[in-house]
């Protein structure tokens, strides 16, 4: 216990068990005060599903199972908001610990983003169950679903730590990004098929990165098909460039955190 | 024990303006968004083990930035740093608190916070159970109902489990009743016969005299006295302009 340390600069080394520790927390808190609790994580989609289904049930009658269609966009589409949120306000919102203890910073966007794949991983079962309601009927093709969510874990978490990062200092990231969030959900084709997009109007949807991971999530999930290479490696550059953003906009503001929050 | 020399810290702060935040994103992030502003400025310090040392100054004097230092949550920017030995920082108490948990709960989470593995939160929440001065039923109810006092208590506990060797205090034995402050007193006093060093920062007087061997002055950024507790009240008067009595 006694033994000499000199201790080291902070915010380098992460330990796991840490955040770990602080992610569990997270998914207790999240539902604390709530009656449904847990349950909500999966409710919430299943909230959005009912209303597309009585808008829109006639209005895609070429999707050939419209309820699966819509579902599994939703899936992806409810982790990427509700992380993304959680991670930005990750580093503001525990100002108070990272001022008095030494803390490395990163531990809390992704105790945050660990907080969001165990909620995923938990509604993996039920959303599995209603899909097979709606006549889904799992294929061992499907396991190249868990892969995708992780290299979309992959892009939620360095994008929203750039946020959560530049958030510190300009509070109107935080609040740009709740206006941006609708825009977003509209823009990608999760209640809509994508070729519902006009041929012209194409490229701009691709511009958005959501577009190719809901894309390749369905190729796997909805049609029991294998994603084609091209596919496969934009996605993965896709999360290596939004990562390499993360950690370059942390790094270069990191010094400056103590003195902003 | 404590050795700091030639220290140096700066805080990077946001410059303003438009055009640094086109800068930085025109760099890449290299540059531009922050600048660097002296908080600490040639400081040179030891503290002996089994010493308590007071630091008292105006308030953005430096204080609570060469507390943090110490704690490792600021990097010096020249100098450097030895602190040997277990630190428990306590800047705030009841830092790191999550409303929602219970007290036992809360023990086991900071614990983690603080850098302790499974053995050592248990460690802290045998601790928070026989020091804390709280009933099992206080513990187990939410930390949000707690007074104020009954928040101080449990974040004592939890920073002096384990006889930490180094103890950082900042301004925070205020709060409690004064049982409790007679208790942190007795604590502080215990820590010290076992050779534990204690660093605390205030800018009530009589706690530092009370409290302390040795204490310094601390005036824009600098350490500008450093002396017995009745030299250093002295100085710090002089510094205020209150006339000195005796």
């Amino acid at each position: 216990m006694s033994a000499p340390a000199v201790h080291a600069p902070p915010g380098r080394r992460i330990a796991w068990p840490l955040v770990l520790q602080v992610a569990w927390k997270n998914v207790r808190l999240r539902y604390k005060s709530s009656l449904l609790g847990f349950v909500w994580t999966f409710l919430n989609p299943v909230i959005y599903l009912a209303i597309f289904l009585f808008i829109f049930s006639r209005a895609f009658e070429q999707v050939a199972n419209y309820p699966v269609f819509a579902l599994s966009g939703l899936i992806l589409w409810t982790f990427f908001a509700t992380t993304s949120a959680h991670v930005l306000g990750a580093l503001v919102e525990n100002a108070h610990v990272l001022r008095s203890l030494a803390v490395p910073p990163l531990v809390f966007p992704l105790a945050q983003l660990f907080a969001g794949l165990i909620n995923l991983l938990f509604s993996l079962l039920p959303f599995a169950l209603l899909l097979a309601a709606f006549g889904w009927r799992p294929q061992p093709v499907h396991l190249l679903a868990l892969p995708t969510l992780l290299l979309f874990a992959v892009f939620v978490f360095g994008l929203s730590l750039a946020l959560s990062t530049l958030n510190v200092y300009f509070r109107d990231i935080g609040l740009l990004w709740n206006a941006l969030l609708p825009a977003l959900f509209y823009i990608t084709p999760i209640a809509y098929p994508p070729d519902l997009v006009p041929a012209d109007l194409r490229w701009v949807a691709g511009l958005d990165p959501l577009y190719w991971y809901i894309g390749l999530f369905r190729t796997i999930v909805v049609d029991g098909g294998w994603p084609d290479a091209g596919s496969m490696v934009l996605v993965t550059a896709l999360s290596a460039a939004s990562l390499a953003l993360g950690m370059v906009v942390y790094g270069s503001l990191r010094r400056g955190l103590i003195a902003n929050y | 024990m404590i050795e700091v020399r030639g220290l140096q810290a700066d805080y990077h702060v946001l410059r303003h303006g438009a055009r640094s935040i086109k800068e930085y994103l025109l760099s890449f992030g290299g540059k531009g968004l922050l600048e660097r502003k002296r908080i600490i400025e040639q400081v040179d310090l030891d503290i002996a083990a089994g010493e308590c040392f007071g630091i008292v100054g105006r308030n953005g004097s430096g204080k609570s930035t060469l507390l943090r230092v110490l704690a490792g949550i600021v990097e010096p920017t020249a100098g450097s740093v030895t602190v040997r030995g277990r630190v428990a920082p306590m800047l705030a108490l009841g830092v790191g608190l999550e409303p929602e948990l219970n007290g036992l709960e809360n023990a086991r989470l900071c614990a983690a916070l603080m850098g302790g593995d499974r053995n050592a939160t248990h460690r802290t929440v045998d601790h928070v159970r026989h020091f804390a001065g709280l009933s099992d039923d206080d513990l187990r109810m939410p930390v949000k109902r707690y007074s104020t006092g009954m928040m101080a208590r449990l974040g004592f506990a939890i920073a002096t489990t384990d006889d930490p060797e180094v103890l950082l205090i900042d301004e925070v034995l205020a709060v409690g009743d004064a049982g409790f402050q007679l208790k942190c007193y007795e604590r502080i006093d215990e820590l010290k016969r076992k050779g534990g060093t204690i660093v605390f920062v205030s800018h009530a007087l009589g706690e530092v005299q009370r409290i302390c061997d040795r204490a310094g002055c601390m005036e824009a950024g600098r350490l500008v006295k450093v002396g017995s507790t009745h030299e250093v009240g002295v100085f710090y008067h002089g510094l205020l302009g209150i006339p000195v009595e005796g």
